[in-house]
């Protein structure tokens, strides 16, 4: 089944016109991961317009292309100018700009480039054996488990944002109520309309997607005359030959940092909003901890660029997991691959990996793809894109400008659609000068219709509000959900105050509930291992108290 | 006297939207069937917004922030004082707005390939500076940029773009 999948996929995939526009794609992403400032997210959003008139795969494929190109180009900038090509890219620099001003700038980039391969060969091995997995567990939800998934997703989205949790928290619930006007799905009542037909229709996700995101991204590029008349990056022309054969012994030759980066990768990718951003930085700190030579990171050492890029290429993996096996978008990217998916009229879902394999196994073999090519790019190409990046940012950002509104207009072919696009870039430029995170907007936007299916299911199979407590998986979610809320306070007041050292052991005690509830062997063991150490922890908790206090 | 910092300005805002939201989700309609009414999800999502824009609120306030004087030598690149440095630190993004909504009202008048070449040449002299050796360049790029993604949409994605009153053969 697993071979036939695969094969179709291949046969799928390998024709001229998926092959150069999984090309074009990666050398796009290649070009914004490598100019700071340019996300990677911007990068997927503006290519969707162009994956309408495709079919799925191809659109999806060539959308893995930027994403994976985007994640490695980061590093270029990086390692010659210092400056980070995007936040997935930040501890690269650590190690990379070092090495490179020692006069190894070659070493340096062989290092990443290799590191960003192995870390996506890995976390696409990992993806193919674990999202069918997990999507089997996914298949034993049912509607109150789907939403309280949803809630989890939604609430973890705005408790990571930091310092302004309450304004994460605000950001995604206006994304709910965004997504929440116009006809509902399940009565085709007008929501919201105050009698105007523009507003009866709703609006759609993917003009509210651009506006909010890269247009206002591109006004706050383009905010004063010396932002927007500078390059989109300040590298130099580079002649420099990237040495491969050197790279490729020293990362085999530290094998364990590169395996345990991309793992932390794979991870921090499957939890809903945490990124690439975040991944790089913990296998930075993984790596330096485990060191013999802790001493010598920052300094130029290779297992500082090892670790973070081969971890910011494997979150993309992880990500995928998440979309392909429960449905759900971990981040905004996922979020955009959603969308195109809906657009498509496939909805993910853990019954998407057996109902749409052809699709799915797309998706595995266009990620396999995708970190070879860009391999070969990076290698063959180096010095094409650093000319590109010299480009003037008002020319790009104005070029930009109207290709996202005849990008939107090709939706649906409604100019209604445009006007979207324009009210939600304001609308995102003024959120990004006020300091409120876009990221669970636009997650609120995505799940909102979402979870109020699944609300509407679960109320129509009963009424009884407890169905939410005593479905295990429902309560898993809703426990973990309200622990994530309180994650954000936790680590601001980690090893400062007494009631951090509760966090922990309270939250593993209180998963174990669920999982004990779920039956069968497994789960009950696990459960019973997080038990004890729960117990461990609480034994411990007097001597951790005074610890702290004194 | 204590000012309102923006923060607070931001939420009591935000609290006068949430009324609003609250108002219009009584106002829609009930067809009496089905176990959740189409109202109850906009409404339930209007009263948890409004619980957080409540916290946000009280959060605002009860903040340790030092007062902002009244001088302008608080200004800085982040936070501009007064209604000319706030044009002066918004002037491109507020331009760029305009334009951009100018674009959409003339639409039907000049259509996608002459309102949207006429648009990134407005933006990139805007953006660029007004020079005599740079409009060339500027018209070259707008004519370039534009008529290739025009031609990419309507010939390469069969997408039929919005064509204007002044040439309705594009």
């Amino acid at each position: 089944m697993i071979i036939e999948n695969t094969l179709a996929a291949i046969q799928e995939l390998a024709t001229f016109k998926t092959l150069l526009l999984m090309v074009v794609g990666a050398s796009a992403g290649l070009i914004a991961g490598a100019i700071p400032g340019f996300t990677i997210a911007m990068a997927v959003v503006l290519t969707l317009p162009f994956t309408f008139g495709m079919e799925a795969s191809q659109g999806i494929a060539t959308m893995i292309g930027v994403y994976v190109g985007g994640l490695s180009g980061g590093l270029m900038s990086g390692i010659l100018i210092g400056i980070p090509g995007t936040p997935s890219s930040v501890a690269t620099t650590f190690d990379g700009f070092p090495m490179a001003r020692k006069g190894e700038p070659g070493f340096a980039l062989g290092l990443g480039v290799w590191s960003s391969f192995f870390g996506g060969i890995i976390s696409t091995i990992l993806l193919i054996a674990v999202a069918p997995q997990l999507a089997r567990v996914g298949l034993e939800f049912q509607p109150w488990d789907y939403f309280a998934l949803i809630f989890f997703a939604l609430t973890v989205t705005a408790s990571l944002a930091g310092d302004n949790m309450i304004k994460g928290l605000i950001s995604g619930a206006m994304g709910l109520i965004i997504a929440s006007v116009g006809e509902d799905d399940i009565n085709g009542v007008k929501r919201f309309d105050f009698g105007v037909e523009y507003l009866s229709e709703g609006f759609a996700f993917l003009p509210v997607l651009i506006g909010l995101f890269a247009f206002s991204q591109l006004m706050s590029d383009i905010r004063d005359r010396v932002s927007a008349r500078k390059a989109l990056s300040d590298m130099k022309d580079v002649d420099i030959r990237i040495e491969h054969g050197r790279a490729i012994k020293t990362i085999i030759s530290d094998w364990i940092n590169i395996v345990r980066s991309s793992l932390i990768g794979v991870f921090t990718g499957v939890l809903p909003a945490a990124g690439s951003s975040i991944s790089n930085i913990l296998a930075y700190d993984q790596a330096k901890k485990a060191s013999p030579t802790p001493e010598k990171f920052g300094t130029g050492f290779p297992g500082g660029i090892i670790a973070p890029e081969s971890a910011n290429n494997a979150t993309a993996g992880g990500a995928l997991i998440t979309m392909m096996a429960l449905g759900i978008p971990g981040d905004v990217i996922t979020a955009v691959m959603l969308g195109a998916l809906l657009i498509h009229d496939v909805v993910p879902s853990p019954a998407f990996i057996s109902e749409e394999p052809k699709i799915a196994y797309a998706i595995f073999i266009a990620f396999f793809f995708a970190n070879f090519l860009v391999l070969i790019l990076q290698s063959g190409a180096l010095r094409g894109f650093v000319l590109v990046t010299k480009v003037r940012m008002y020319v790009l950002a104005s070029i930009i400008l109207v290709y996202c509104g005849i990008g939107v207009f090709s939706l649906n072919n409604i100019e209604n659609d445009m006007w979207t696009l324009a009210v939600f870039g304001v609308v995102g430029y003024v959120m990004r000068n006020l300091k409120f995170p876009l990221a669970p907007m636009i997650l609120g936007v995505v799940l909102g219709p979402i979870a109020e299916r699944w609300l509407s299911r679960s109320l129509a199979l009963s009424t009884d509000v407890s169905e939410f407590f005593t479905h295990p998986w429902s309560l898993f979610f809703i426990i973990v959900s309200v622990f994530s809320i309180g994650f954000s306070w936790y680590q601001n007041d980690r090893g400062k105050k007494p009631w951090t050292v509760w966090y922990l052991p309270l939250f593993l005690m209180s998963v174990t509930v669920p999982l004990f509830m779920m039956g069968g062997y497994v789960r009950p063991a696990i459960a019973l291992v997080l038990l004890g150490f729960s117990a461990l922890l609480f034994y411990r908790l007097p001597k951790a108290v005074q610890e702290l206090k004194s | 006297m204590r000012t309102l910092d923006r923060d607070t300005i931001v939420s009591i805002l935000l609290l006068v939207f949430c009324g609003f939201l609250i108002w219009a989700g009584f106002q829609i309609r009930d067809p009496q069937f089905g176990e959740l009414p189409p109202a109850a999800w906009p409404q339930g999502v209007s009263y948890v917004l409004t619980a957080f824009c409540l916290i946000y609120f009280f959060q605002s306030v009860f903040s340790n922030k030092p007062a902002p004087e009244a001088s302008t030598s608080n200004a800085s690149p982040e936070h501009p004082q007064g209604l000319i440095g706030w044009v002066k630190h918004f002037g491109n993004p507020i331009a760029c707005f305009a334009l951009y909504f100018l674009f959409l009202f003339t639409l039907p008048f000049f259509g996608t390939l002459i309102g949207g070449t006429l648009l990134v040449f407005l933006l990139l002299s805007l953006l660029g500076g007004i020079e005599p050796k740079k409009i060339g360049l500027h018209a070259l790029i707008a004519v370039v940029s534009v008529g290739a993604m025009w031609s990419l949409f309507t010939f390469g994605l069969r997408v039929l773009l919005p064509r204007g009153e002044i040439l309705p053969g594009i």
